[in-house]
């Protein structure tokens, strides 16, 4: 090794050295723990338990079909919003862009906790503010933390209200890269407006929506803030309980840790199974 | 098939003017060419008469109907971009098509279109091809055949060649004078480069700063730019400007000294009087300059530097006083390596400008 490059590493030393005790070793080191009974010290090996768990636990498939059905709803749902929220944000009519921008964005600078407290006040069922809207224009009152399916709703809309303008602003920069004479070029080639963007500024924003999606998955797949907090760790009775609510459960509650283990790596397994379909629909057809 | 009338045509972008009153005619069938600096709004103007900018003020007519209101895709017009302006995601026979296929043109006369669009241009081979799989006089020529396949009444084309190597440029240029003679359709293109104005056009309007400086043939713009900056932007390489002041003045010629040439004295015929003392400029084409004794006028040159091509060489002088001259001259073999040379001016082809640059002769 040159002697540059060794100075260099020694200057990275410090980083790697993080890098390998609080990252490397805790992922190896849980794949090693998912083998082992951990109820009871001490911890015995058993190679079959945590996995061979997984299949029969109800509560792990109430968990996962959670979390599936709110991936399904909540990730495409968003990313059309974000879509038409990048269009809006792009045009030349709209006033204070910049201001609008940050507005949408600004969510995601929220506290997690600010922001679940806010939307337990808004959507509480006697005196929040949604169902005084509600009930003011004659709809029926939602029990929202009492009601499964509304509970589950209103998880999939905070995740949204969240994200959205995130998903937006990434989208934004996609649109901003495709250059005006084109759209120029389709205007006297008497092509509408909506025609534009539906066969010439969607087909372009396709890589960038592409990773919007599989980046919005993977953040789906680990949900956890939001049914902790807004619906009080999952509830009502399990209705809104996430695998990431489920793996916390397990290590930090029950203190299994080699359950809490085998969790994990399904989490990740099934987010990299997901990207890789979502990839592969969303290659570029040639 | 279409004229296209521009009359008093202003342009703001906000606060700023940009164009100041175009006033044009540009006949049926004719190939117009803007040229002009950069900034000097050939685009703007260009893109009014698409309809992708309103006129501030003033009137756009094509084929005598006025268009102001009418949308860029109704006036009948196709344009071409300097920057190509493909669809990226498509292959270059779905750019083609791309314009019909969305307004419900019938499938046979789409293809047919297509087709012929691909013999003119000679890109049957790249059809499946992607923009980006293409060169850049590739690119271009699918630009132009979009545009075909639409049957305008009027082409515009915006420097649609200045992307490209200076090889390919003067292939495609001559491309697209076989394209004009070819569909006869009336064409109105931008350029900066006078070669191609001169090779192409029919009718070339010089612009400068957003006004129209004059408009003719190519060689009567030659001939007889209407000022100096005509002059000076007509031909290459470029007129020669050397100061002068005027010593006498009769009806109908002046004698005027040549400041910088040691004040070397020569009688022009002019029509508009100047006034003695005044500042002029005379202008003499490098090729006008004889050999010493041959014109009306001789100066002496030290040569800086002479590019000898096998017919013409151009010499690149200065006077004492430094101002620049180029001399085209007839090849001469034993003329190379030389330091000093006499030229000279006849005043039958030597041009007067005062000041302003308004022409005197
Ligand atoms: N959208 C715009 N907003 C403000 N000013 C503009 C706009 N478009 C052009 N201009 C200004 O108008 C003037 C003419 O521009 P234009 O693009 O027509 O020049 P051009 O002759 O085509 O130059 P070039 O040879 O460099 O292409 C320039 O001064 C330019 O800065
Ligand atoms: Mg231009």
């Amino acid at each position: 090794m040159r002697a540059r490059n060794r100075i260099a590493y020694g200057f990275l030393a410090p980083y790697l050295l993080i890098f390998a005790v609080f990252w490397i070793w805790p992922i190896i080191y849980s794949f090693y723990l998912s083998f082992l009974s951990t109820r009871a010290v001490p911890w015995t090996w058993a190679p079959h338990m945590n996995w061979g768990r997984l299949w029969i636990d109800p509560a792990f498939w109430n968990a996962l079909r959670n979390t599936l059905v709110i991936l399904f709803i909540q990730v495409p749902v968003m990313i059309a919003l974000a879509t038409l929220l990048a269009v809006l944000l792009n045009s030349q009519l709209l006033k204070a862009r910049g201001i609008m921008r940050f507005a949408f964005f600004a969510p995601v600078v929220v506290g997690e906790v600010a922001y679940a407290a806010v939307f337990r006040l808004m959507f509480n069922a006697d005196f929040g503010v949604i169902n005084k809207i509600l009930t003011g224009v004659g709809l029926p009152a939602v029990s929202w933390f009492s009601n499964p399916t509304a509970a589950m709703a209103l998880i999939i809309m905070a995740v949204t209200w969240r994200w959205v303008g995130y998903n937006a602003i990434i989208i934004l920069a996609g649109l901003q890269s495709i250059p005006d004479d084109v759209y120029e070029a389709a205007t006297l080639d008497k092509v509408s407006k909506t025609k534009q963007f539906f066969f010439i500024t969607l087909p372009l924003l396709r890589p960038i929506i592409l990773v919007c999606v599989v980046l919005s998955v993977i953040g789906t797949m680990q949900l956890f803030a939001e049914p902790f907090l807004i619906t009080n760790r999952g509830g009502p009775g399990g209705a809104t309980e996430t695998l990431g609510l489920f793996l916390y459960r397990q290590g930090f509650t029950v203190l299994n840790f080699g359950y809490a283990s085998a969790v994990a790596y399904t989490i990740a397994g099934l987010a990299i199974i997901i990207s890789l379909i979502n990839f592969w629909l969303g290659r570029d057809p040639k | 098939m279409a004229g296209v009338t521009l009359k008093n045509v202003v342009k703001r972008f906000g606060s700023v003017q940009v164009i100041h009153g175009a006033s044009l005619e540009v006949e049926d069938g004719e190939f117009v060419v803007f040229v002009g600096p950069s900034g000097c709004g050939k685009s703007t103007l260009l893109r009014i008469v698409a309809g992708l900018e309103d006129a501030s003020e003033g009137e756009i007519e094509i084929d005598g109907m006025l268009v102001n209101d009418v949308e860029p895709a109704d006036r009948g017009i196709a344009m071409v971009f300097q920057s190509y302006a493909l669809y990226p995601h498509m292959t270059v026979e779905q750019n083609l098509s791309f314009g019909l296929r969305m307004n419900g043109n019938p499938r046979e006369d789409t293809n047919r279109r297509v087709q012929k669009a691909a013999e003119i241009l000679r890109i049957n081979e790249l059809m499946k091809r992607r923009p980006k799989q293409l060169s850049g006089g590739q690119r271009q020529r699918v630009a132009i055949g979009r545009a075909i396949v639409r049957e305008p009444e009027v082409f515009l084309f915006d420097e649609p060649l200045s992307n490209l190597d200076a090889e390919l440029r003067v292939q495609m240029r001559v491309e697209i004078a076989r394209l004009h003679s070819e569909l006869g359709t009336t064409m109105i293109y931008v350029t900066h480069d006078q070669t191609e104005a001169m090779t192409l056009a029919d009718k070339i309007v010089v612009l400068r700063d957003g006004k129209i400086e004059q408009v003719g043939k190519p060689l009567d713009l030659y001939d007889d730019p209407a000022n100096q900056f005509v002059a000076g932007f007509m031909g290459s390489p470029k007129m020669n400007f050397m100061e002068a002041s005027v010593k006498s003045a009769s009806n109908g010629s002046a004698t005027v000294k040549l400041v910088n040439q040691g004040g070397a004295m020569i009688t022009l015929p002019v029509s508009d009087g100047p006034a003695v003392g005044d500042r002029v400029t005379v202008g003499v084409r490098p090729e006008h300059f004889r050999a010493a004794g041959q014109g009306d006028c001789d100066i002496d040159l030290n040569i800086d530097v002479a590019e000898h091509l096998g017919s013409t060489s151009y010499i690149y002088a200065n006077t004492k006083s430094g101002e620049q001259l180029i001399v085209e001259r007839e090849e001469s073999r034993s003329e190379v390596g030389l330091e000093k040379l006499t030229a000279s001016i006849p005043a039958q082809q030597a041009f007067l400008f005062d000041a302003q640059g308004k022409r005197l002769n």
